[in-house]
């Protein structure tokens, strides 16, 4: 199965209690992967209200996704 | 009334001196200023004053307010003429009110120091040969008082005289004097930017000073604004620096944005954050847009000027203020936004100085716990077939001034509207509403969604202090539903 690296930012990095893990995974897009992410960490919202970059660029939670890929979910931030 | 003054007649001590006199001052002390008979061994006979007198008048009353609050004096008053004076004349007279005679003296040296070096007056001799002569000695550095000193950035040869003059030239608007502004508005002002304006309409807060370093606790309770124009007047004298102490999403945001050569975002909130893009966007002005969150951020350059990508590529789907926490509600670390802070004045300076390395169609996430940067494209979201300046029209035509509206709970109730308040169970547990009849519905479930809007009713969405609320109304109100409204400042508001 493909390898890809995670990294969490605010929130999530809280939720997952971690800031970054290296998962197997057999999910082909960031939709299916925050599905499975959010079985297993319990986030708490939803793939629309974050955004997702693939390989250092923003992009859509429908881009396919492949071996050794880097994977960032974003959630908003405001404070100031 | 400032209390600066010009005069165009004859200055009379006596009457400017009695209205100071008070039973709770034990010290009172005046300055007259005259005209002398030579200057530098010539000899004078009259002397003409003029001045940028709307400027001068709003600066004066600033000197004036300035060396009250830092020397502790009670009341104050600067009268300075202008037109022609004859020698011996009384040219500028100031007197002060003040509980003992050391704060009396010391706030009268200081407002005549600041005046002759700060404010906009000019005077020209004549001479006894009929000979006359412009003097710029007025608003020289005062002779106790070094220049400020740009020559370790000068000495940079991106910089030099040409780069200082452009900083000096410059005019940035900061929206937001918190922990971002504070650290902004520090090295935008130490830089030499000639002219900043902060916007600000919140009070200083006890709870604020851990992170804003331009406050103490003598500036609990000012308006941010003022507090912090004061600071950086204060650190660097040779810039201008106005205070406005009105909320950014007022008629004017367009046209203070449009005014400014760059607008940095310093605000807390999804909602001004979205209010400062979209005025950017609106008037092709860059926007240098940052957040924070514990122990993160985010920094953002929308090159409006350039058609660049905008905050509304990122997030299309608008404000989720409540979604995550503030830095109240989520707790904060002072570096953090100072260090994020400290980005934006870097990216500003960038801009104007025309260095590399400018932040283009990216976010550049910051971590400071684990000291990792990350820089992602962000490139334009090519579903904005539009552009996103028709996004920000029609996100703008969407939201009415009248979004947030001020009113006992009970009254609303009795004025037919449904209230709905959003805050999360626990909240509600702990203080219930005054009222009866509302549904609860938590923000959460509410953007998903779960709000049955009856066209028909008018609703009026509560939470604790009216930002979660506003940006729920935003939310409803961009998906059609008009009839929605966001209760001004809370439950919090309605306790007082």
């Amino acid at each position: 199965m493909p390898r890809l690296t995670l990294h969490y930012y605010a929130v999530l990095r809280e939720q997952a209690g971690r800031s970054s893990e290296s998962v197997e995974t057999g999910a082909a897009t960031p939709a299916a992967l925050y599905a499975e992410l959010t079985a297993r960490h319990r986030f708490r919202l939803a793939a629309s209200q974050l955004q997702v970059a693939v390989n250092g660029a923003f992009s859509g939670f429908d881009q396919a996704l492949k071996d050794g890929d880097e994977v960032v979910f974003i959630p908003p931030v405001a404070g100031g | 009334m400032s209390d600066f003054a010009f005069s165009k007649g004859r200055i009379d001590p006596a009457s400017l001196a009695a209205p100071l006199e008070r039973e709770d001052a034990g010290g009172f002390a005046s300055f007259e200023g005259r005209v002398r008979n030579h200057h530098e061994g010539r000899a004078v006979t009259a002397l003409d004053y003029e001045a940028f007198e709307a400027l001068a008048v709003a600066e004066g009353g600033r000197i004036v307010a300035d060396a009250l609050r830092r020397h502790g004096a009670l009341e104050a008053r600067c009268v300075h003429r202008l037109g022609r004076l004859s020698v011996g004349e009384v040219a500028v007279w100031i007197g002060v009110s003040a509980p003992h005679r050391a704060e009396a003296f010391a706030a009268c040296r200081a407002i005549i120091d600041a005046v002759k070096h700060r404010l906009p007056i000019w005077k020209k001799e004549h001479y006894s040969d009929g000979d006359s002569g412009w003097v710029n000695c007025e608003h020289a550095p005062a002779a106790t008082e070094p220049a400020f000193d740009y020559s370790r950035q000068l000495a940079l040869p991106e910089v030099g005289a040409e780069g200082q003059a452009g900083l000096a030239a410059a005019r940035v608007l900061v929206v937001g004097a918190g922990g971002l502004g504070c650290a902004v508005l520090t090295s935008l002002g130490g830089a030499g930017v000639g002219e900043i304006t902060v916007m600000d309409h919140d009070r200083v807060a006890a709870s604020n000073l851990h992170r804003q370093p331009l406050f103490g606790p003598a500036d609990v309770g000012r308006p941010k604004a003022e507090a912090a124009a004061a600071r950086i007047r204060d650190y660097n004298p040779s810039i201008v620096v106005h205070a406005v102490t009105e909320r950014f999403d007022d008629s004017t945001a367009d046209a203070r944005v449009a005014a400014a050569d760059i607008v940095v975002d310093c605000t807390d909130n999804f909602a001004a954050k979205f209010r400062v893009n979209d005025a950017a966007m609106r008037a092709g002005v860059p926007a240098v847009l940052a957040s924070v969150y514990q122990y993160e951020g985010q920094l953002q350059v929308v090159r409006a000027d350039r058609g660049g990508s905008c905050l509304r590529c990122q997030w299309p789907e608008a404000a989720r203020d409540g979604l995550v926490g503030n830095c109240e509600q989520a707790g904060v670390l002072g570096p953090v936004p100072a260090v994020l802070g400290q980005l934006q004045a870097m990216e500003v300076l960038k801009l104007l100085l025309g260095l590399q390395g400018q932040l283009g169609n990216e976010v550049l996430l910051v971590d400071l716990l684990a000291l990792g940067q990350r820089r992602l494209a962000a490139p334009r979201d090519p579903r904005c077939a539009g552009g996103c300046i028709r996004v920000a029209n029609a996100a703008a035509a969407t939201a009415p001034e009248s979004l947030d509206v001020a009113m006992p709970l009970e009254a609303a109730a009795a004025a037919g509207y449904r209230i709905v308040d959003i805050r999360e169970p626990m909240e509600c547990a702990f203080e219930p509403l005054p009222v009866s009849g509302q549904e609860s519905l938590p923000l959460g479930r509410l953007l998903e969604g779960g709000l049955a809007v009856d066209p028909g009713r008018r609703y009026l969405l509560v939470c604790a202090h009216g930002v979660r609320s506003h940006a729920a109304a935003e939310f409803l109100r961009a998906r059609g539903h008009p009839n929605v409204w966001s209760l001004e400042g809370g439950l919090a508001a309605q306790a007082r």
